[in-house]
């Protein structure tokens, strides 16, 4: 219990004692036991009304301070500093917010404000009264870091990381890392090769002796909080060891007689259950697709480092965050959507990048040459609420108007229809629009009220649309071929999801904790997210945010240690009969269960403790307390206001 | 349904307007325009129409002519597609595809042809003219090759087939946007004609919605009456018209006046002052491209005004001539260059810019049905 109290109201020059009467509040507090001292402020917050409430802590040994001003939200940490400035703990500082919640809140009612404003200093009386020091809680943190996917954003993230001087396991599920982007061929705005900027990528990041990548690798159990996580990290077998020659590879993949659908295309081609990486895949080293392989031998024959001895191996590491990085797949249509699955001409806008990588000089596809494709956008984005994805994929405009321009400078006679719903190619990529639309490339825009009709009729296919630009006119055209513009939606990882424990949004992504002031953290401490696992993004977007956690969570690490705030839940053992409630209750997974002599008790991860009570009032025998807000603090506030 | 077909912004791209497929719809056009309607959302919807080829969409609207191109959509448009060039050379597009022996479209899209086709009219009329005094040495070495009625046959024929193609283009005309219009030959339509055809006269007579194109913000507003686009043209509209009134009447009455106080002469002379006005200040803008309508000037604008000039300048150095009863070589020069010329405009009629002349009042006709 704290003696001598000393309390100050605040007139916040009018804000305050305009619709407060400050004399009456202070003759009110006055005699209220163990208060000490009671001072008004023209401004509190002034340099000099902070050393004289410095001083008096300093000359009259107060041990608690009260000041009456305004919401703790402006200047909490303005009079904990000088609390802790004099000698006194931070946490033996209380604020009442008597300006938003007595002034402001009630300006047509003074002697209503005032009274209102004298109970909310009581209050705060009673609370300073049994307040406690508190230190802040240091935990050691190892400065390195797991990123999880190796596609462009999680590379920018390793050597960005690793540039700050800290450790990365770069994490990727697939053989190659890469992702997404060497799929792609020419991305906008500025006419880059995606192969070429994951190769790029990858030099740099085997250049740095302070990443370790690891291919095949998935994580399947993650235990610890921030700062001290220890990870079981799976890695699947490649079957071959070594650098086996281009030749070797190439008789191996010849000698392979298991077939299956190449992935990489889109399905489009078949590859072999040998797998050779693909123009920006790296390692340039080739996998055996374990799902596939029948385990025959014949690769072995071909090339010398093949080995189907090797086995699935599992390593520990101790990480002190993560950066998820795990990237987007595009959308799957459903059988059906715009003929896709029914006709043969239907492909998606990926399928179609790489048709256009696998032709030469003229556009071909199932034998016949394209000169008319019809694109239909928002194909899986911006769907109906009952629907799906009502989400815009943000990408997939710019991808699709350069489609069109790399068509047409490629196979020449090209004639590209758009059936769009409003064209997105915002920033730069304005120019890839303007690209498009000056070499006459046909844009039609249509609602989701009338999405475009695929029609066969004989050996012809026609796009159908009620065209707003013409006024609702139904317009037709023919196509040889129809290119889905697919949207986003986040890279199927169930696995990893119910480790990391990141909350999703309704549309599936991973949730920051706020859109545009913590946009690359999770509510789980040392975990973080970035790239198109979030959000759809292009890769300039990927990239930014891949950066912006790198440097987020390098701010974390790099000292060594954690300073936790020590408004935390504790636990009292003997009070404690492990109803489990609390557990239950706790967002944050911080409470445990732990034996103390024999009885099963909670324990708090403080680590994980946000210190947000909701296990508090759950707790049957009040064995578990809020430091800073104890339910003694509490109560005696509640006393407080109801003596009136 | 209706087909798309890119392949036909080629073909009117071949007509003059290069821009128009930068366009990406914002609208801008139709909204600074005074022109347009409820219902009739011109130019932007031409644009589109042009954009994806749909001819027949082109072909039957009205709205084509109820532009005077005042250029206000053009000097506005964000995207610089040019909508109020690209309206003017749909018109030309159009008078082409009216006009059915296709003599309008190569004129249209080919320069060297229309110049060819003006020379070698300017070489079949000068002959047609010296052979009206038969004793001259030209006339008795072409006799002896060609008889006098082949080569007057010849002349009834050029008049008979413009005459025949006008007509065809205004039934085909007719049949495109009556399509649209869904016009019907009830009892109520000619009560709806008679009201049409008084709200054309008026329009020819006044240009009132010309005058609706002087919008505040253009730079027309600032600049004196005389000055305006509108009144340009209605100095150039009626010059002729009076001179072609004034002719056919010293044509009626076999006379040509001697004396410039004869009613018809003064009627000429005040007629021909106002057309060379007309096409002096015409021609003046076009030279120095005061605004992009003026800039887009094509060789059809050219030899259109251009004849039009020249008839007026040597119809006066005649008047003038004649006045001071000067009998020199030069003189007869000019008259044959004055006839000429206005031969070929009349020859032409159906076939050039001039054209509009019955296309415009027209589709201002079925507009108001």
């Amino acid at each position: 219990m704290k003696k001598k109290i000393g309390v100050y109201v605040c007139h916040c020059g009018g804000n305050i004692s305009d619709h407060v009467d400050i004399e009456k509040v202070k003759a009110a507090v006055r005699d209220e036991a163990d208060v000490y001292l009671v001072k008004n402020t023209l401004f509190a917050c002034a340099d000099s009304s902070q050393k004289e409430i410095g001083s008096d802590i300093e000359n009259e040994h107060l041990d608690a301070i009260v000041v009456a001003s305004c919401s703790p939200k402006l200047h909490l940490n303005t009079f904990r500093g000088v609390a802790q400035r004099a000698g006194l703990n931070p946490y033996n500082y209380v604020q009442v917010n008597i300006r938003e919640q007595s002034s402001w809140a009630h300006s047509d009612n003074k002697t209503g404000a005032t009274e209102k404003a004298i109970l909310l200093v009581k209050a705060g009386i009673a609370k300073a009264k049994e307040s406690e020091a508190l230190q802040s809680l240091k935990i050691p943190a190892a400065n390195v870091v797991a990123v999880i996917g190796a596609g462009v954003g999680g590379m920018k993230t390793a050597i960005g990381l690793a540039d700050m001087g800290t450790e990365v396991y770069l994490i990727e599920k697939d053989f190659f890392v890469g992702g997404r982007t060497p799929q792609w061929g020419t991305v906008s705005p500025n006419g880059d090769e995606g192969a070429i900027l994951t190769e790029k990528l990858y030099k740099e990041v085997v250049r740095r002796p302070n990443i370790t990548l690891f291919t095949g690798a998935e994580l399947v159990e993650k235990s610890g909080s921030i700062g001290n996580f220890d990870l079981k990290i799976a890695l699947r077998p490649r079957f071959v060891s070594g650098n086996p020659s281009t030749e070797a590879m190439q008789r191996a993949a010849e000698a392979c007689p298991v077939a299956v659908k190449d992935d990489f295309n889109f399905g489009l081609t078949n590859r072999r259950a040998f797998m050779l990486p693909a123009q920006g895949q790296f390692p340039q080293v080739p996998a055996i697709d374990q799902s596939a392989c029948t385990r025959c031998g014949e690769c072995t024959a071909a090339c010398h480092e093949v080995d189907l001895t090797q086995e699935v191996q599992t390593i520990t590491l101790h990480v002190g965050a993560f950066v998820v990085n795990t990237g987007f797949d595009p959308y799957q249509p459903a059988q059906g959507e715009y003929g896709y699955g029914e006709l043969d001409n239907v492909i998606t806008l990926p399928q179609f990048r790489r048709l256009m990588e696998m032709n030469e000089s003229e556009l071909v596809f199932n034998g016949k040459k394209i000169k008319k494709i019809a694109y239909i956008y928002c194909v899986g984005s911006r769907q109906d609420d009952d629907e799906g994805n009502t989400y815009c994929s943000r990408y997939c405009c710019t991808a699709t108007s350069l489609t069109a321009v790399l068509a047409k400078k490629k196979f020449g006679n090209i004639i590209n229809f758009h059936f769009n719903r409003g064209i997105r190619t915002y920033g730069k990529h304005e120019l890839v629009y303007e690209a498009a639309s000056k070499q006459g490339d046909i844009f039609l825009q249509f609602s989701l009220k009338s999405i475009p009709q695929i029609e066969k009729r004989g050996n012809k296919t026609y796009v159908k649309v009620k065209d707003i630009l013409t006024a609702g006119k139904e317009l037709e055209t023919e196509a040889d071929l129809i290119v889905l513009v697919t949207g986003m939606v986040p890279r199927k990882n169930e696995l990893l999801a119910q480790q990391l424990k990141i909350p999703t949004g309704r549309d599936h992504f991973f949730n920051e904790i706020h859109m545009k002031l913590r946009p690359v953290e999770t509510v789980i401490d040392g975990v973080l997210i970035a790239g198109t696992c979030q959000s759809p993004k292009n890769i300039l977007e990927t990239v930014n945010s891949s950066m912006a956690a790198a440097a987020k969570i390098n701010s974390v690490l790099t000292k060594g240690e954690l300073s936790l705030e020590p408004t935390l839940a504790k636990v009292n053992p003997a009070a404690c009969d492990w109803c489990d409630n609390c557990s239950k209750a706790c967002p944050f997974d911080a409470i445990l269960q732990t034996e103390i002599n024999g009885k099963k008790v909670a324990r708090v991860n403080e680590s994980n403790c946000k210190g947000c009570g909701m296990c508090t009032p759950v707790c049957p025998t009040d064995a578990i307390d809020l430091a800073g807000y104890t339910n003694a603090q509490v109560e005696s506030m509640i006393d407080a206001l109801a003596e009136a | 349904m209706t087909q798309i077909q890119p392949e036909l912004t080629e073909d009117i791209k071949k007509y003059g307007a290069f821009d128009f497929t930068a366009c990406y719809n914002c609208g801008n056009c139709t909204a600074v325009c005074n022109l347009t309607e409820k219902n009739s959302n011109f130019p932007r919807m031409m644009v589109r129409y042009s954009m994806l080829g749909l001819k027949e969409e082109i072909l039957s609207s009205k709205e084509l002519w109820m532009c005077y191109a005042c250029g206000e959509c053009s000097d506005t448009c964000p995207r610089e597609a040019g909508p109020g060039v690209l309206m003017s050379n749909l018109r030309r597009y159009a008078i082409a595809n009216y006009e059915k022996t296709g003599l309008t479209r190569l004129m249209f899209k080919n320069n060297p042809f229309f110049i060819a086709i003006t020379l070698i009219l300017a070489v079949v009329l000068a002959f047609f003219l010296l052979t009206i005094k038969p004793d001259t040495e030209v006339a008795r070495w072409l006799f002896r090759y060609v008889p006098y009625e082949v080569l007057h046959s010849f002349g009834m024929g050029a008049f008979a087939l413009m005459g025949l193609s006008a007509f065809v283009g205004v039934v085909v005309m007719w049949r495109h946007i009556g399509k649209e219009k869904k016009i019907a030959f009830t009892g109520e339509f000619f009560k709806k004609a008679v009201n049409a055809a008084k709200k054309v006269i008026g329009e020819v007579a006044t240009l009132k919605r010309y005058q609706n194109c002087d919008s505040d913000s253009s730079i027309w507003s600032k600049k004196a009456v005389w000055l305006r686009p509108w009144f340009v043209h209605w100095t150039i509209m009626w010059g002729f018209i009076g001179l072609l009134v004034a002719t056919t009447l010293d044509f009626i009455f076999k006379d040509p006046a001697t004396t410039i106080w004869w009613p018809s002469r003064i009627l000429g002379t005040i007629a021909g002052i106002l057309m060379v006005y007309g096409s002096t200040v015409a021609l003046n803008y076009r030279f120095r491209k005061i605004t992009k309508t003026y800039a887009n000037t094509l060789m059809a604008d050219w030899m259109f005004l251009g004849f039009l000039w020249l008839a007026g300048i040597t119809g006066f150095w005649l008047e003038i001539a004649v006045a001071m009863g000067a009998d020199l070589f030069i003189n007869h020069v000019v008259l044959m260059i004055h006839i000429i010329i206005s031969m070929e405009l009349v020859i032409l009629f159906a076939f050039s810019k001039f054209a509009h002349a019955f296309y415009r009042p027209l589709a201002l006709f079925m507009h108001n049905l």
